[in-house]
């Protein structure tokens, strides 16, 4: 008789997701298996927002600024959006969240939520609810139930959240850009609201796919004009536009179409309250 | 209402004076009989300055408002001065933020899409991206900045263009983005009265070649002094550029002066004359003096260098700059000048952590000389606070200390030129070229941040006219052989130097101390 305990618990560990969501590709789920994870709206009431806000201006913000020194360009766009805007950025690494949130003025940080894979982040019950307290992330299914997941999408815009939405589905391996899903035009349809694109640049190099812990590396982000759908504009042209800004980004593009005049940049910074930012 | 600047003669009674001595602080006792020389106190700042701007903006001095000179399809450059101003760097807002917003909020008005600011720093350093961002607030910086908003670069050979002659044969050159602009606005910040008027744009945007003919010895001892513009070469100079460059390019002029408050409120016994001092400002002193005298040099220098001056703006004009600069003129001299009667055979200054030149920078001994002989030594009218022939005394540490990274050009100044000759003459005559054009300098101050190759020498020639008129500079605490290699002596105390300055103006001379920063203009009748 061989001790086989080891391999066994290996065999089991591997074979099922633990705790995951169910591949779209098994029957119907039996009674009793658990539902999709709610979407951690405990994430966004107090007082874990004071509590994450701590994090961030005490520990991550300081944390990414000493490893990438992102240089931001286009920041004015987000300071004094007056509606909930859909943040759609290419994906090239896990640490492109913390990068993007540093990007954000403090009052758009702050509303801020974030779409995570759902067979991803929330495989194991523990690692949701830390990237939701962190990050402020909600489950975004990649997999299947794409209705439902876009309503609870919409459903966070509505309520005055901003969204940082990864549109490729994935991370890039090697930084280059993949092709955005047509989901994000769907959602900005059903909601109505302004897309602003935004290109992050270096951070595969920072924590390229693979790597768990970070390495320090400059990274740039560039935030361009918000783009709202025209009439008569299906989501699928829609998300082929927003697309093709965000490559415009990254090609460091100076086009006044996709980063504005700076007539429009001057005028979108201005403080709500005369004199406020004196 | 402050009050005005103040002689003061010092009796048994009067208290210690205070002395800035580098990155530190002193007490001195001053003979009996010395004059104390006290600058007036800090004028009332303009309650709702952005409202004066405005108001200055639409009923500019001898020229169009600003508004009527802007239309869409122009090409718009906004000028403005560079971190040498004022000192120490402004607390946020600077009042170049607030003019800069005002200016910009007109042109976007008038949908004038081609606007570029550019920070007029000659042959000083680049300003670094936080140095800018500083200056010009968070708004212009993240709305312009890198491709509209950046630094002028006086050895770009495509970047500038040679504007012509004056009629006394000074060559005359101009950044190019201004040359070719419709207009161009200068958005000034006046602290003393060399600053501002044509010396703006004929330095600010110029380059060697254009700086070279009054940044010279013979224009430098022809200005008496240089913080008088009626009486200074300089000044004459830089007007018939202007004038040469007003006929080349549309300029409108924007000045401003702030009042006389360099030191936060937590060092406020810095601001205040002694025999003011409470016990508060006492123990302050204290603390700051044991801190200075224990920490070292790098901590003390972050910790001052971290300071941020509360200036209060007192007047802002804009227009025709001759008619702008006059009233700017006023404004500064309500706000430095005191009277002095008779001149005296010893001056004594403390020499403080900063000059126009070592901003987030050591001063090293060449920036010394500059700060104490140049600067100091200069804020008079009429004539010099002290006599032909007598003796300077300043106290300062005057370390062999240089940012390599700001100063390259210095560190070899100071090791091959001065240990040549002190003469500004021969430097002039002997070095200058040689630094001018040499080509890693000249690298350096594009790509890195570096003063012009240069600009050791005019930081000397500074001096020039002190080091003429003087018999003596006596340096009071200063590194032996660093003083030594400046021409001057070196003394352990104050009554040493005394002593030694009876040695050149005999005994029992009269002494001035000019207790500053803050500054003040004394006019010598």
């Amino acid at each position: 008789m061989r001790f086989e305990l080891l391999s066994d618990l290996e065999t089991l560990r591997r074979g099922w997701r633990w705790g995951g969501v169910r591949p779209a590709s098994w029957p119907e789920p039996a009674p009793g298996v658990p539902d999709r994870p709610s979407n951690l709206s405990w994430a966004r009431t107090e007082p874990v927002r004071s509590f994450r806000l701590l994090i961030q201006r005490g520990l991550s913000l300081p944390f990414t600024r000493i490893m990438t020194d992102p240089q931001v360009e286009g920041r004015e766009w987000l300071r004094e959006l007056d509606r909930p805007a859909i943040l759609a950025s290419n994906h090239v690494s896990h640490a492109d969240t913390q990068i993007l949130l540093y990007a954000l003025p403090d009052r758009a940080r702050e509303r801020t939520v974030v779409a995570a894979a759902a067979d991803y982040w929330y495989r194991r019950p523990w690692l949701g609810r830390v990237v939701g307290l962190w990050l402020n992330t909600f489950p975004f299914s990649r997999t299947g139930g794409a209705r439902e997941v876009l309503h609870s999408a919409s459903e966070l815009l509505k309520s005055g959240w901003n969204l940082l939405y990864y549109a490729e589905g994935t991370r890039s391996a090697d930084g280059r850009m993949g092709h955005f899903q047509p989901g994000l035009g769907h959602l900005a349809n059903q909601t109505r609201s302004p897309v602003v694109p935004m290109h992050i640049k270096g951070s595969h190099r920072v924590m390229p796919k693979g790597r768990a812990f970070p390495l320090p590396g400059p990274v740039a982000v560039r935030i361009g004009k918000p783009l709202a759908l025209h009439p008569g504009e299906d989501s699928r042209a829609f998300t082929a536009r927003v697309e093709h800004s965000v490559r415009q980004l990254g090609s460091g593009t100076e086009d006044p179409a996709v980063v504005g005049s700076w007539i429009e940049r001057w005028n979108a910074s201005r403080p709500r309250t005369p004199g406020a930012s004196r | 209402m402050g009050r005005p600047g103040a002689v003061l003669e010092v009796d048994r009674h009067t208290p210690p004076t205070l002395f800035h001595f580098g990155e530190g602080v002193r007490l001195e006792k001053l003979p009996l009989g010395s004059r104390i020389l006290y600058p007036p106190d800090p004028l009332d700042p303009l309650q709702h300055p952005e409202r004066a701007i405005r108001r200055a903006l639409s009923k500019p001095l001898e020229d169009d408002p600003l508004k009527a000179l802007l239309r869409p399809g122009m090409k718009l450059t906004i000028a403005f001065d560079d971190l040498s101003l004022p000192l120490p760097p402004m607390a946020q807002p600077d009042v170049r933020q607030l003019v800069l917003e005002e200016v910009i909020e007109l042109a976007a008005e008038s949908g004038v899409e081609d606007v570029h600011l550019i920070a007029a720093n000659s042959l000083h350093r680049r300003m670094t991206e936080d140095e800018l961002r500083h200056i010009v607030g968070d708004r212009v910086f993240t709305t312009f900045y890198p491709e509209r908003l950046y630094n002028h670069d006086a050895e770009d050979p495509e970047g500038n263009v040679y504007v012509g002659l004056t009629g006394e044969g000074e060559e005359v050159t101009l950044n190019r983005r201004a040359a070719e602009s419709d207009l161009v606005v200068y958005v000034n910040l006046t602290l003393v009265p060399m600053d501002g008027g044509h010396k703006s744009m004929a330095t600010g945007l110029g380059s060697y070649r254009s700086v070279r003919p009054h940044h010279n010895v013979r224009t430098l001892l022809g200005s008496r002094s240089f913080m008088s513009p009626r009486d200074s070469a300089l000044h004459h100079a830089c007007i018939r550029q202007g004038q040469l460059i007003e006929d080349t390019v549309r300029v409108f002029h924007i000045e401003t002066t702030v009042n006389n408050r360099p030191f936060p409120s937590v060092v406020s016994f810095m601001q205040k004359r002694e025999f003011d001092w409470t016990p508060a400002d006492q123990a302050t002193f204290l603390a700051v003096k044991q801190f200075c005298d224990l920490a070292p040099p790098a901590v003390k220098r972050s910790a001052f260098h971290a300071m941020r001056a509360p200036y209060g703006m007192t007047s802002v004009q804009s227009g025709q700059v001759e008619a702008v600069h006059e009233q700017t003129l006023k404004a500064v001299n309500k706000q430095m000048l005191v009277e002095v009667e008779g001149q005296t055979d010893v001056v004594t200054m403390g020499v403080p952590y900063l000059c126009p030149y070592n901003v987030n920078a050591a001063m090293n001994p060449v920036l010394v000389a500059c700060m104490g002989l140049g600067y100091m030594f200069n804020f008079y009218r009429g004539k010099p606070v002290v006599r032909a022939g007598g003796v300077a005394i300043l106290t300062h540490p005057c370390r062999y200390e240089f940012d390599s990274v700001q100063h390259p050009s210095y560190i070899d100044f100071y090791d091959e030129v001065l240990a040549d000759t002190t003469d500004p003459m021969l430097v002039e005559e002997r070095w200058e070229q040689r630094f001018a054009e040499d080509s890693w300098y000249r690298q350096l101050y594009r790509k890195s941040y570096a003063y012009h190759g240069v600009h050791p020498f005019y930081a000397w020639y500074w001096a020039a006219h002190a080091i003429e008129h003087l018999g003596d500079v006596i340096v009071v605490g200063g590194e032996r052989e660093a003083v030594h290699r400046l021409g001057f002596k070196c003394a352990s105390t104050l009554q040493d130097a005394f002593e030694m300055a009876e040695q050149t103006v005999g005994r029992f001379p009269s002494v001035t101390h000019l207790r500053m920063p803050p500054v003040l203009l004394a006019e010598v009748t």
